[in-house]
């Protein structure tokens, strides 16, 4: 029976027909059938696409999940879970002088497009990312306003000089991935060439990036031929890939979609705390700062709030990092004391009414909402007036770094600070000396204090950062410490790995295997 | 129609050019993205070196002739983010959004028609009532949670799709599009319904009637084209919603288009690319709401009469 439909009809049914054919078969901006289904490939599902994968910002999150010690590698590496530097790409390091340090270079390594790897590329390297005008973000987290003097002895020996004596240089240096001296030095490269043991096989941007394994690799091959990382910004769908089994590993969930079966708990080396704006009354009464610590229950917030994934904090830095001391112990919760203290503030005549804006990012930690919250209630409990503002990243930035905003009355910021570089250095020179990037004050005695510890090393260094803290507690109270956080990585029974506290930051591929011991 | 058209070109050009302008200084108001890029530790004088580099130390005024400059020659600049084009980005990422939004509204409309049509048939009938039921809880579902739902559903306790993603075949349009139109479709039998009722009983359709019209041809041919103009109508507000960025279903499902592009320009103050993918979005439901003018115009003569002097 012929169709009794016009022919307009006809093809505007067609044409549905088609698109509905068409799009079933392939979605744009993304290539067909590259799912790498299990088996041969690690499959990974980040919470963000990488923005870039320039080494010298590995120390973002976003991109050092998926380059350092994957895509390329640093001279030194430092064992997260020890501390210890391991040789990587420089078998050795002397301090030749207070400010010299020699490097010898690991020889019959060779970069993915086949150059080899020899002093002159780790001069180029460190001279591109410290001493250049790109703006490396590993130049501002890890090394200071001074260059460095770079010296060639040979192929296989490298001299780094610095104006000051460094005495944590190697440290320093761990954070700096090698690059080819044909590296581009004036704009940062999207997708690097490197050492590592993997080289990017392909980057679908807004879909997934895949790498495989370099076959050239100077070290031990790793267990996975291929990797492939694709990103959902929902935890509860990361959740459920690892669930499903679409994917292997997953960063970053939620404590409501952690499960013992598809998640590993990890000390994730980030501690968060109220960082209080003392130059602004009330705050700028000692009595007052100290009361807001005592009236926080940390450990009501880490049981309820955090599922018991933190634990109590009491300075900045957890266990495991250089300075830590460990004869600070969490106070806990004094509404009777902190009211105290918050009436003698008041009867001296510091404005205890006046509003004092507790300042939150969203996405900042897992029910960080709720945390806010309840902060605020005890503070209100101890008779200080507080508002809530929750923000983005980039409008929290603005409240977090020099210059800090004027006219907003007195803050206290939820800070959540991460020391990954296992040195309390990192932490005091941006958060405690009196003009650092992200402190709102300080004293003279607290600055001397770490310019000394600075110069320190070994024991002597570990006993001057503690002091410090105990000092800041004591003397200054800038800041009223929360918890040192967990993360919470998910992670299929299919395979094998044991986070560590870098685990957040950055995910040696190397270091995880098929759960049945097998390479692949 | 030449009139008629040049008019509405017009009157539709008119609002593009204020969304364009509006979204490039409402977007320098939301604060400095010199912060979000630099160092921690960078010194004023990087973030001042930053700032001129990429032209934010200069006025708002002349920072949008600059643009403008650029946008007549086709460049839309560089990310911040990522360092590539602004626009090669948004040109990547729009069609994965187009092809989502158009398959999501035919499936709407279709099947809109069909059920809208059918519960108007009967008023106040089971079918009408199951309808009317079922399309007013579509509408009102939020799709966040509705997504969430799916997979945990249809992608984990029955492992019938997949939880998100765009490899494969046709199975990975389903949870997406499931979600992106259960609400339009919810919509849009309402309207129809609506309408169809109001037009089943009108004159028309009685005399249609008393002339032997078949039932077939009353609904579909004389009643559901009176009934079509308010349903075109909510159909073009929907679509225009769609093109704008499924930015829920984009960034659950990690669909690889514009509207999660554009909530991370946003988020990121990456300015090139949030500018070139408004440009690219106003100018798509510029020419949409021609298209649905000239729809109009088609289906109703009295539309495309020039107005009486």
């Amino acid at each position: 029976m012929p169709s009794s439909a016009p022919p307009h009809r006809r093809g505007l049914v067609l044409a549905a027909a088609v698109l509905l054919a068409t799009s079933a078969c392939t979605v744009a901006n993304s290539e067909a059938g590259d799912a790498g289904a299990g088996g041969d490939t690690l499959r990974i599902v980040l919470a963000q696409e990488p923005p870039t994968l320039e080494p010298c910002e590995s120390s973002l999150t976003g991109t050092g999940m998926v380059v350092r010690s994957n895509i390329t590698e640093p001279l030194i590496e430092r064992d997260p879970a020890t501390g210890a530097l391991e040789p990587l790409l420089s078998t050795g390091w002397r301090q030749t002088s207070p400010t010299t340090w020699t490097f010898d270079i690991r020889s019959g390594v060779t970069f993915q497009d086949g150059q080899p790897f020899t002093a002159e590329d780790a001069a180029f390297t460190i001279d591109r990312a410290v001493n250049s005008d790109l703006m490396c973000n590993v130049d501002g987290y890890v090394f200071d306003d001074s260059p460095l003097g770079l010296h060639v002895d040979s192929p296989a020996k490298l001299t780094v000089t610095t104006e000051k004596p460094d005495p944590i240089l190697p440290l320093r240096l761990s954070f700096v991935e090698m690059v080819p001296r044909t590296t581009d030095t004036g704009a940062k490269v999207r997708e690097p060439v490197g050492t590592g043991p993997y080289a990017i096989a392909d980057w679908q941007t807004g879909v997934s990036i895949t790498l495989t394994r370099n076959d050239t690799y100077w070290g031990d091959a790793p267990a996975y031929p291929r990797v492939r990382y694709v990103w959902r910004s929902e935890s509860s769908v990361r959740a459920a890939m690892i669930a499903k089994g679409e994917a292997d590993m997953s960063t970053g969930l939620d404590p409501e979609d952690a499960t013992p079966e598809n998640s590993v708990a990890y000390p994730n080396n980030e501690t968060t705390a109220l960082r209080l704006d003392g130059t602004q009354a009330p705050l700028d009464d000692i009595r007052v700062r100290k009361a807001i610590g005592l009236a926080i229950d940390r450990q009501a917030v880490v049981d309820v709030l955090f599922d018991g994934n933190a634990e109590p904090a009491a300075q900045l830095i957890p266990d495991g990092v250089v300075g830590y001391n460990d004869a600070l112990k969490p106070a806990p919760a004094d509404l009777d004391g902190a009211r105290q203290l918050v009436r003698e503030a008041k009867d001296d005549g510091a404005p205890v009414d006046r509003e004092i804006t507790l300042v939150a990012r969203n996405g900042q930690f897992p029910r960080v909402a709720e945390t806010a919250e309840v902060l605020q209630y005890s503070l209100g409990q101890i008779g200080l007036n507080v508002k809530i503002l929750m923000t983005d990243t980039a409008a929290h930035l603005v409240y977090q770094l020099r210059p800090f905003p004027r006219d907003v009355g007195p803050v206290a910021l939820l800070i959540m600070h991460g020391n990954q570089a296992g040195d309390a250095g990192f932490t005091t020179s941006q958060y405690l000396l009196s003009d650092g990037p992200q402190s709102y004050f300080g004293t003279d005695a607290l600055d001397d204090m770490i310019t000394d510890a600075d110069q320190l090393s070994g024991d002597a260094r570990q006993q001057a950062f503690a002091d410090i803290f105990a000092h800041q507690n004591a003397e200054v109270a800038q800041y009223a410490y929360l918890a040192h956080m967990q993360g919470l990585m998910g992670m299929s029974p299919s395979v094998h790995y044991e986070p560590n506290p870098a685990t957040g930051d950055e995910l040696r591929l190397a270091e995880i295997r098929p759960a049945d011991g097998d390479a692949r | 129609m030449i009139t008629f058209l040049r008019r509405r070109i017009v009157s539709s050009a008119i609002p593009l050019v204020f969304v364009v302008l509006g979204v490039f200084v409402l977007a320098r108001l939301t604060g400095d993205p010199v912060n979000l890029y630099l160092p921690l530790s960078a010194t004023e004088e990087q973030r001042a070196e930053f700032a001129a580099a990429h032209g934010f130390d200069q006025s708002i005024l002349a920072q949008l002739w600059d643009y403008l400059g650029q946008v007549v020659r086709l460049d839309f600049g560089e990310s911040l983010r990522t360092g590539q084009p602004a626009g090669e980005m948004v040109l990547t990422a729009f069609p994965a959004t187009l092809q989502l939004a158009a398959v999501t509204m035919l499936i709407a409309i279709v099947g809109a028609v069909l059920i809208g049509s059918l519960a108007a048939y009967r008023p106040n009938s089971l079918a009408d009532r199951v309808a009317s039921f079922l399309s007013m809880t579509a509408a009102s579902i939020p799709d966040f949670w509705f997504a969430i739902m799916g997979v945990l559903v249809f992608g984990v306790s029955l492992d019938l799709l997949p939880t998100s993603g765009v490899d494969g075949g046709a199975e990975v349009w389903v949870l997406p599009i499931a979600t992106l139109l259960i609400r339009p479709f919810g919509v849009l039998v309402q309207v129809v319904r609506g309408a169809m009722v109001g037009a089943l009983s009108a004159p028309y359709v009685k005399v249609a009637r008393s002339k032997g019209a078949s039932e077939k041809r009353v609904v579909f041919g004389h009643a559901l084209r009176n009934a079509t103009m308010p349903a075109l109508t909510v159909a073009g507000d929907l679509t225009i919603g769609l093109v704008n960025g499924a930015v829920v279903v984009e960034t659950i499902f990690g669909w690889p288009g514009i509207g999660k592009l554009m909530i991370d320009s946003i988020l990121q103050r990456d300015f090139a690319v949030l500018q070139a993918a408004v440009l690219l979005t106003a100018v798509t439901i510029f020419v949409l709401n021609i298209v649905i003018d000239i729809c109009y115009a088609l289906i109703d003569a009295r539309v495309r009469q020039p107005v009486a002097a």
